[in-house]
């Protein structure tokens, strides 16, 4: 609702600086034409009044070319055309004269409008050609992500079912582990996708909250362990970071998938830094990895929606996480982006807006 | 005895399944209105409750519970259903756990649950998080041996987390507990204070092993036996 009351607000502006315009320009034609008049014959004068008009019809809807016609054709008249001072006319031809502004007046506002309704049109196929790209990454990104673990989920339940008494031990366990961790995993695929969907839908409330950063990536840390395990996670969190106004389940998804991203995408073994501190009217949250880093390209097209970059080890993540991630915060006001970090790795962002937290009331420390 | 209340047949199957074989006799009750009838009926030690039933509330179902017994009621939430889950705990619901879930993570919590139940039978007042000791009654508190001064406020948390020890204890339940109703929404006294707890009791303040955040939910205190 707010984006219409804005847009409308902006049409009703425009109207009135086209409208204030077409005044303008007749009132410059006529300073112009009353310095023109002693050497110039009243046809040239029209002339810059129909110049004026073409610019009037050029730059703004029908209404003020129309308004501009009409008031230089006034005033031509008033001004030029005797009996001067008078809204008469003598002379058959001038009639002509003010019947051309008038059609010129039309015809360029229309032209203008068929231009800017093709221009539209363009860019809403544009939208639709980006839909379609999206809807197709969609379907590929779920048959290929979706159905390799419901292969191997039918394929190992059926094979316990069938003939699980004959299986030994291990390999029974073994099976069903595998069937576990595929539904664990599709499971975080479908959730990735639904939330994309609601966030693109604006399905999606921020509730927020006085927040600790420090407790959301200890409750990251703590989720994504097992798929940390092999990377080495430094946490860097100033004492006096201040608490952030927030929906906390959302930033420790945005967060999350910073960390789950460089967990997919770089070596066991590499270090991953994660810090946070105030910037002015900001606070900047970093995950910064090292491990060679992405190309120039990659750095943008990392956030886009089932892009996976074009690192090696894609394995199997779905190519939503940055895209959520950078949707979230921007729910919050803030900004995500990648950047090189010049010891060779990638610094992974997101901004929130500061607020003045408000204060605790302190407490006696005497017992 | 445990008491599942679940509408899906294939998931009340697999946790009788798993139950069965860890021992614990089940009940199971397919909608809300059954549930009542069957916890009142066969007086379970614990309840499962899923959250999605066809007829009431599951919330609803906890409440009724909640009228006439203390027994422990574990949650099954679906991810969409935050709110619902706050809700829950906040009726009365001690834990909750979010679907899909392997059962180890459902037994870990009923464990939590019966334990919590044993402990506060058993009027202990002292708590045990790695080698920090802090006893509720005498209200002192001491890390690898070293006397650790906390704060009246700080003990007053402790004390409420301990309430809820093994389990979830909403912002709500905390707030109203330790600074009273006027301040159920003063979520920023919460950071600030849980922030302090940590800095004297874990080892490491940022990933804690004992006071354990639940984002956008409450804290779990979690004990050493």
């Amino acid at each position: 609702m707010a984006a219409v009351g804005y847009s409308e607000s902006m049409k009703v502006n425009w109207n009135w600086i086209g409208y204030s315009s077409a005044a303008g320009a007749t009132a410059v034609c006529t300073l112009a034409g009353l310095a023109m008049r002693s050497r110039f014959d009243l046809v040239n004068i029209a002339m810059v009044y129909l110049l004026a008009v073409v610019i009037i019809a050029l730059r703004f809807p029908r209404g003020p070319a129309i308004a501009a016609s009409v008031f230089s054709v006034a005033v031509f008249d008033f001004t030029f055309v005797p009996p001067r001072g008078r809204l008469t006319i003598d002379d058959v031809q001038y009639l002509l004269t003010f019947a051309i502004m008038l059609a010129v007046a039309l015809v360029i506002s229309r032209l203008v409008e068929s231009i800017r309704h093709q221009a539209s049109a363009q860019a809403a196929l544009a939208i639709d050609a980006e839909t379609e790209r999206i809807r197709s990454a969609l379907l590929a990104s779920i048959s290929h992500d979706l159905r390799t673990p419901l292969a191997v989920m039918a394929g190992a339940s059926s094979s316990l079912a069938a003939g699980g008494e004959r299986l030994g031990e291990e390999e029974r366990r073994a099976l069903a582990t595998s069937v576990f961790h595929q539904a664990q995993e599709m499971s975080e695929h479908v959730a990735k996708i639904l939330q994309m969907t609601r966030l693109e839908a604006g399905a999606i409330t921020v509730e927020r909250d006085w927040v600790a950063l420090s407790e959301i990536a200890g409750a990251v840390l703590t989720r994504l362990s097992e798929r940390l395990k092999a990377h080495r996670v430094i946490v860097e969190l100033p004492d006096d970071l201040p608490l952030v106004r927030v929906d906390a389940t959302l930033i420790e998804q945005a967060l999350g998938n910073l960390l789950e991203n460089c967990a997919k995408h770089t070596p066991a073994g590499t270090i991953v830094r994660v810090f946070a501190r105030r910037e002015g009217a900001e606070i900047v949250v970093t995950v910064e990895d090292y491990s060679g880093g992405l190309s120039d390209r990659d750095l943008e097209r990392v956030f886009a929606k089932f892009q996976r970059g074009t690192v090696e080890g894609g394995g199997t993540d779905i190519g939503l996480g940055l895209a959520i991630c950078r949707a979230i915060v921007r729910l919050h006001g803030g900004r995500a982006w990648a950047e090189r970090v010049p010891a060779g790795g990638t610094a992974f962002r997101f901004t929130l807006p500061f607020e003045e937290p408000p204060a605790v009331p302190a407490e006696s420390t005497v017992t | 005895m445990i008491l599942i209340v679940e509408d899906e047949p294939d998931i009340r199957r697999f946790l009788r399944s798993t139950f069965d074989l860890e021992g614990y006799r089940v009940v199971e009750a397919a909608s809300g209105r059954r549930a009542s009838i069957d916890a009142g009926t066969h007086k379970p030690d614990l309840a499962i409750v899923d959250l999605g039933l066809p007829d009431i509330d599951g919330v609803e179902v906890i409440r009724r519970i909640r009228e006439w017994s203390p027994m422990p009621i574990i949650v099954l939430s679906a991810r969409v259903q935050e709110r619902a889950k706050i809700e829950a705990l906040d009726a009365g619901a001690d834990d909750y756990v979010t679907k899909p879930f392997g059962v180890g993570e459902l037994l870990a919590r009923v464990r939590a649950a019966f334990r919590h139940a044993v402990r506060t039978a058993s009027g202990t007042s002292i708590l045990r998080l790695g080698t920090t000791v802090v006893d509720l009654e005498k209200r002192s508190a001491s890390r690898d041996g070293a006397e650790v001064h906390l704060t009246p406020v700080e003990f007053r948390l402790l004390i409420a987390l301990a309430k809820h020890s093994g389990m979830v204890a909403t912002q709500r339940q905390l707030l109203t507990e330790v600074w009273g109703p006027t301040h159920e929404r003063d979520t920023h006294y919460l950071r600030i204070y849980m922030k302090q707890l940590r800095d004297k009791l874990e080892v490491d303040p940022v990933q804690p092993h004992h006071l354990l955040t639940e984002t956008g939910i409450g804290y779990r205190l979690v004990l050493d036996e």
